[in-house]
Parts: C-alpha cells; sequence; structure tokens
C-alpha cells in the first residue's frame, strides 16, 4: 500500500514510467491507496452478501460481470481497511467517520429505501443493465478483475 | 516541477489518462507547484506505464506526444479543446466498465475534446475542490470552468452524445 501523501516512487521530472515497488499495508490510519487485493476471507464473505441481498430485495447482478466482480471487492476492501463496506462508488472526506456512521455501508440507506444501487451492483428487473443472475462465484469475480 | 502529459495522437483506442498530484493544503486556489514540496507537486499524465496502477494492468500501446504541465489548473488553462475530466476510483464498478467507453469516445472525438481522468483516491483535494460525491462524476470543462457535469456509467453513443450537446451550446 502506498500512502496518498507520498508520490515520491513516481521520480522526477520527465520520468513517468517508472512503477512503485509494492509496499506493505501500513498499521497506523493514514487514507491509504489501494494497490493491493482485498484479502480473500473478505471478497467471500461480500460475494456471499451481494448473492444473499440480491435474492432477498429481487434485484439482479450487471450484465457486464466485471462492474459486479469489481464493486464486491471494493466493498471487501473497505471491509478489510475500515471494518465496514463502505460503498466503493463514492468520494468521501473521512472515509472512517462515515463507515463509523452507515449511512454508507453497503446496503447503504438509498439501497434499502429505494432499491437504488449506483455501483450497479443491485439492479432492479428494469434498469438496462440488468442481467438474469443473482449468483457469481469466486472464479468469476478472479477472472473478471484478474487485470486490475 | 514538470509533468509529463501523453495527448492521445491519432490512434484507434488511445486515451489520454492523467493522474494529478494533490496540493499540500486543502485551498486549491494556489496551485503554482514550485511553492509545494516536490513530491506532491507533480501531475503525470499518459498510459501504458505512466500511470501508477499500469504495472497492474495491461494497457494498449499509445502513441504519445509528450507535453508539460504544473498542475490540473494548467492543463485546463493551457487546453485548446474543452476537457472532459472523469473522477473515478479503482474498486468502483461502473468506473472501471467506463474505461473502454472513455477510449472509444476519445479516438472518435479526438478533434473535439481532451479526455482525462483522475483517481480521486490518489487526489482527493482536487476531488473535494469540485464536491464530488457519487463516482464515476464527468465534468465538462470549458475555458477551464466546469460547464457540464453528471453522473453515472453511460454506453458510447450516449456520451458522445451529451458531449456533442454540450459543446454544440458554445458555438
Amino acid at each position: 500500500m502506498r500512502s496518498l501523501q507520498d508520490s515520491t516512487s513516481y521520480g522526477g521530472v520527465g520520468i513517468s514510467s517508472v512503477a512503485p515497488p509494492p509496499r506493505l499495508r501500513p498499521r497506523h490510519s493514514r487514507v491509504i491507496v489501494a494497490e493491493v487485493e482485498p484479502s480473500e476471507k473478505s471478497v467471500e464473505i461480500m460475494r456471499k452478501f451481494s448473492e444473499q441481498y440480491a435474492r432477498k430485495s429481487g434485484t439482479y447482478f450487471c450484465v457486464d460481470k466485471g462492474v459486479t466482480s469489481v464493486v464486491i471487492k471494493g466493498l471487501a476492501d473497505h471491509k478489510d481497511s475500515l471494518g465496514a463496506p463502505l460503498c466503493p462508488c463514492r468520494h468521501y472526506d473521512d472515509k472512517a467517520a462515515e463507515a463509523g456512521q452507515g449511512f454508507w455501508n453497503c446496503p447503504c440507506v438509498p439501497m434499502r429505501e429505494r432499491k437504488e444501487c449506483h455501483c450497479m451492483l443491485f439492479l432492479t428487473p428494469d434498469n438496462d443493465f440488468a442481467g438474469q443472475e443473482q449468483t457469481i462465484s469466486l472464479e468469476d469475480i478472479r477472472e473478471s478483475t484478474a487485470n486490475m | 516541477m514538470a509533468i509529463s502529459i501523453a495527448a492521445a495522437a491519432i490512434q484507434p483506442l488511445s486515451w489520454d489518462n492523467i493522474t494529478c498530484s494533490s496540493t499540500s493544503s486543502s485551498k486549491l486556489s494556489q496551485l503554482s507547484c514550485r511553492q509545494f514540496p516536490r513530491h506532491l507537486g507533480r501531475i503525470q499524465i499518459g498510459s501504458n506505464g505512466l500511470s501508477s496502477r499500469s504495472r497492474r494492468r495491461i494497457l494498449p500501446p499509445v502513441e504519445a506526444k509528450k507535453q508539460t504541465f504544473s498542475s490540473f489548473d494548467e492543463l485546463l488553462a493551457t487546453s485548446d479543446k474543452p476537457v472532459l475530466v472523469d473522477f473515478y476510483a479503482t474498486w468502483c464498478g461502473p468506473c472501471q466498465f467506463m474505461a473502454p467507453v472513455l477510449n472509444e469516445v476519445s479516438a472518435a472525438m479526438i478533434d473535439k475534446i481532451q479526455v482525462v481522468k483522475i483517481d480521486t483516491e490518489k487526489y482527493p483535494s482536487i476531488a473535494d475542490k469540485y464536491k464530488i460525491e457519487a463516482l464515476p462524476t464527468f465534468i465538462i470543462f470549458k475555458d477551464g470552468e466546469p460547464y457540464d457535469r453528471f453522473e453515472g456509467a453511460l454506453t458510447a453513443n450516449q456520451l458522445i452524445e451529451r458531449i456533442e450537446s454540450a459543446l454544440k451550446v458554445k458555438q
């Protein structure tokens, strides 16, 4: 993980193709830019949650399973870093505060109240992007996000 | 400090990718990067190895024309075309969905608009400045000022239509 404040790995003027070396996730609570994968355990938890919640809410996954996979990983990533699955499709001033507050923890209030999921994770059947499935396998997730 | 930008040349599926630096303060009114610590004042634009995320993804090779800017504001100020900015995040599904769409639109409208992308997690101060909330958010800048703004994923045709109607009004 690389902290937001640290961009010395970009190198000097004009050198723009240097890739920073991978770093361990810092243990203190600075804002962290995700450059590593979420834990497999969290991905599995969020995958199961997504399947259950889609069934329960009568919503469907996106025709493009890549979208579903990325969001599930995003939820897993926040669960790892913040302790709660904060919506990955939003920009926040203070992620930790938001995760504590809960409005945007998945399933977020807009989803629970109005079935509105702008992450395109849970889609009502009338949505243009809605597929027919309420299941997604770990293999699907791995394959769709292999190049990330 | 100098920043390298790769503007897409005439190339199918080419696109501009900008990762902008955040300034050390939340006030973005001063963006002269000479005043800020070096490691905070750099913008890098381009693809295929120029993005810090490129080591984890395979990008199509792009014929890049390199230019130098010292800030996102400077890019906006010196651009001769309107600029479409995509505010995104790594793990935002719809944002990733838009990546190939932006490639396509950028190539199709190369003479009319410049496409840049900003990772809101790397550059939160720029995202804060423009009050970005939902991702993806797209802002079309004309003459350096936000002109049109919309959220959410859309198809290439929808995006082209939206850009064209925004640009049409100018003339």
